[in-house]
């Protein structure tokens, strides 16, 4: 299918300037790697069907085959259309080049997941890496009207990513000192967790724009500013209580009786209860939530870009407003990036913590 | 020692257990049996204050428990439940480990206990030491957990249905290797069942209750011989000849010396061997001293061929072990239609056997109402 669209839909599109509607081009435009990518693709959709869910091997080297390509394909699709036109003619990602991408996420999705062995993991991801890397210095990727963004907006973009980081982490590392506590409350005493999981299940409806909006009165009526780092920290980390508050108690809730009851039997104290028998065996539930909240308040983070906070938002936000597409992709794309990575790394984090004895169960 | 000096336990309206008083002498095992719901998981957990009792006193050794905080009297009594309660996240060393841990053990000591404790019960420590509680089956749960009440060597043991979510096999072999871990360690036990025949097969004493009350508080020879009431008369059942059984293990009334001959020496060459033999069966061996079967004399007398006349079975399925009870083994002699059933050691290798009539003359010698046919002992009612 992926096959299809990158075949039928325009793979890159020409721009006179960075605003205005272009004109789009066929994968052909890209020549030799056209062809090439066509090949690729076709051999990611054979891999997945005569390998479903047997060797997983063989679709991230399928994956990486059509990342590297995708990016030299573009490469030289931007500089042929490039030729000779106006200086300030563009060259954006159409869709049929996006869905060639999608396409390669599924496929190294389903492989990571069939794949037992790390080193094909690896090795596929190096590949991918060092082909867009490739593609990037000498393949003329960096025409690209986004490359061009990021060239613009130079040392500031990281700076952006920092902040954006900087911003999700302080807030989620909060919600997780406030959050857990709060979970093994819920856990033990009843009537408080219908009050506390009802306030942080309300927070989590009001929308974030409007949340921002609320958080100006309390924070004026103590002396506070209503913008900038402070309430988009605030803002974030009541987000991020609600899957941390949900999940530890929910993994608490969820521990058998008998255990806890043989445990008592043999002389823990409640401390010693909940440190060497409840939280390992709700440890995984607790990571799931902070991995729920990890994800929730990169996205969120963006928005507290209105209230003058410099996150990745900022750029998606002036992009909209200069009707620059390539702009907005810009500051998405990294973002999608950080949640992907986020998400990834706790879910390693939480094979390495989680007992072996139970890790099956828990996933 | 045990004692509870009038405990009872009140919820709201409910009486869960009413004025109780019993004493369990050191090294004994009290069986607490009864229906459901009548007070023996609350009188059970009662001794260690995970409940505490509405009125009355109990005393572990002379102290009474309320004497040194929950957590500290709780480490001196092991504790084993039906539902076992292992940890699953640590493995079986680790949960074997827990009380010495709490009562800080040193690492070498903790490790050797584990190894001495696995061996107890019939677990290779080289296999199991390492093996998560969901690698486990049932019956092998059962025996950690049983590892792991006794980690400390506490001089009481509190256990509740420990045998209670296992298959039938599994739980006579696990009552088997609790009466000879019991009659090593000599531990004040009280055990708590619903099973009469697990009752009298492991009780000194048992206690039987009713709606939180106890009933009779005895030997389990006179609760079924001198009834206390209807109701103990009547929950020990009508088959009491049989229930007796149930005391009386195998090796008490095995046959050490049976003809056995060597596999593999032919159909004809056995038959030959087999028509000089006096007794009906021959056992049939292999090189070990495995039991492989047995060869029928009469059939083949009668004009079967050699080979029709051999049975092969798996010792597993077809012998009993000398710990076995006669009850169990009279049980399985006669599911299987033989008059009398091979005793094996844990490897298969044959020791004898047990021969109805042996049964016949143990029920005869130890109980009068055999000889009176159909006679019931009088019973006050
Ligand atoms: N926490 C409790 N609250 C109210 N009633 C209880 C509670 N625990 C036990 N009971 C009642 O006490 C009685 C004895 O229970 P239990 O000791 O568990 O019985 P057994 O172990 O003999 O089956 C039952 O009638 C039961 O319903
Ligand atoms: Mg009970």
């Amino acid at each position: 299918m992926a096959l299809v669209a990158c075949l039928a839909l325009p793979f890159a599109v020409l721009r006179p300037n960075r605003i205005v509607a272009g004109v789009s081009h066929a994968v052909w435009s890209a020549g030799g790697f056209g062809l090439l990518l066509v090949a690729a693709c076709l051999a990611g959709a054979v891999a997945s069907v005569a390998t479903l869910r047997r060797r997983g091997s063989w679709l991230l080297a399928a994956a990486s085959a059509i990342t590297v390509v995708l990016a030299w394909a573009l490469g030289a699709a931007a500089s042929t259309l490039l030729r000779g036109a106006a200086p300030f003619a563009r060259v954006s990602i159409g869709g049929g080049a996006w869905l060639a991408l999608a396409g390669a996420a599924v496929l190294w999705f389903a492989g990571a997941h069939g794949e037992r062995g790390r080193w094909a993991l690896g090795v596929s991801s190096s590949v991918a890496t060092l082909g867009l890397l490739g593609a990037g210095a000498f393949g003329g990727l960096g025409r690209l009207s986004i490359a061009v963004e990021y060239a613009n907006q130079g040392p500031q973009f990281w700076q952006l990513v920092g902040t954006h980081l900087a911003v999700a982490g302080t807030a989620l590392g909060i919600a997780m000192v406030i959050g857990v506590p709060f979970g093994v409350v819920c856990a033990r005493a009843p009537r408080v967790r219908a009050v506390v999981l009802a306030v942080v299940g309300i927070i989590q409806t009001v929308p974030s724009l409007a949340l921002l909006g609320l958080l100006i009165v309390p924070l004026a009526a103590l002396g506070l500013p209503g913008i900038g780092p402070l309430p988009g920290i605030i803002a974030l980390t009541l987000y991020a209580l609600l899957p941390i508050v949900r999940d530890t108690y929910v993994g608490l809730a969820g521990v058998d009786a008998a255990i806890v009851d043989a445990g008592r039997g043999m002389g823990m104290s409640r401390s010693q209860l909940l440190l060497r028998v409840e939280a390992p065996l709700a440890l995984p539930l607790v990571i799931e939530g902070i991995r729920s909240a990890a994800v929730l308040v990169i996205g969120i983070a963006a928005v507290v870009a209105f209230i003058g906070v410099g996150t990745l938002g900022q750029l998606i936000f002036l992009g909209i407003g200069q009707t620059a597409d390539d702009l907005v992709l810009l500051g998405a794309v990294p973002m999608v990036v950080l949640a992907i990575a986020a998400d990834g790394a706790l879910r390693l984090l939480s094979r390495a913590l989680v007992s072996p004895g139970i890790r099956e169960a828990a996933s | 020692m045990i004692t509870l000096e009038h405990v009872s336990k009140h919820y709201g309206e409910t009486v869960a257990v009413d004025d109780l008083s019993l004493e369990v002498a050191q090294g004994e095992v009290c069986v607490l049996i009864g229906p459901s719901g009548c007070g023996k998981t609350t009188t059970l957990r009662m001794i260690n204050r995970l409940i505490e009792p509405t009125s009355g006193r109990i005393l572990v050794d002379g102290h009474d428990v309320t004497s040194v905080s929950p957590e500290q009297l709780r480490r001196g009594l092991g504790y084993a439940i039906q539902s076992v309660g292992l940890f699953p996240h640590v493995t079986v060393a680790g949960n074997i480990m827990t009380v010495p841990r709490l009562l800080g053990w040193d690492r070498p000591h903790m490790q050797a206990r584990v190894q001495e404790l696995l061996a107890l019960v019939g677990l290779d420590p080289a296999e199991y030491s390492d093996k998560y509680p969901r690698q486990l089956s049932g019956g092998e749960a059962q025996r950690v957990g049983v590892a792991r009440a006794l980690a400390a060597d506490p001089p009481v043991l509190l256990m509740d249905e420990p045998f209670g979510a296992v298959d039938p096999l599994t739980r006579e072999r696990l009552q088997a290797e609790f009466a000879r871990i019991q009659k090593e360690l000599r531990k004040s036990v009280i055990f708590v069942t619903h099973d009469v025949d697990e009752a009298i097969r492991l009780a000194d004493r048992i206690a039987l209750m009713r709606d939180g009350h106890l009933q009779q508080y005895d030997t389990p020879e006179a609760l079924l011989d001198h009834p206390a009431t209807k109701f103990v008369h009547d929950f020990m059942g009508a088959d009491r000849a049989l229930k007796r059984l149930g005391r009386v293990r195998v090796s008490d009334v095995m046959r050490n010396e049976v003809p056995t001959m060597q596999d593999g020496s032919g159909a004809e060459t056995m038959a030959q061997r087999a028509s000089c033999a006096e007794s009906r069966f021959v056992y049939i061996v292999d090189a070990g001293g495995r039991l492989e079967g047995w060869f029928d004399c009469v059939a083949f007398r009668e004009g079967r061929v050699a080979r029709d006349a051999i049975t092969s079975v798996d010792w597993r399925e077809a012998a009993v072990r000398p710990d076995t009870s006669l009850k169990e083994a009279l049980s399985r002699m006669l599911g299987q239609g033989f008059r009398s059933i091979a005793v094996v050691d844990g490897d298969g290798r044959l020791l004898g056997d047990v021969a109805l009539a042996g049964i016949e003359e143990t029920m005869t010698a130890g109980d009068a109402y055999i000889t009176h046919a159909g006679g019931e002992p009088e019973v006050d009612v």
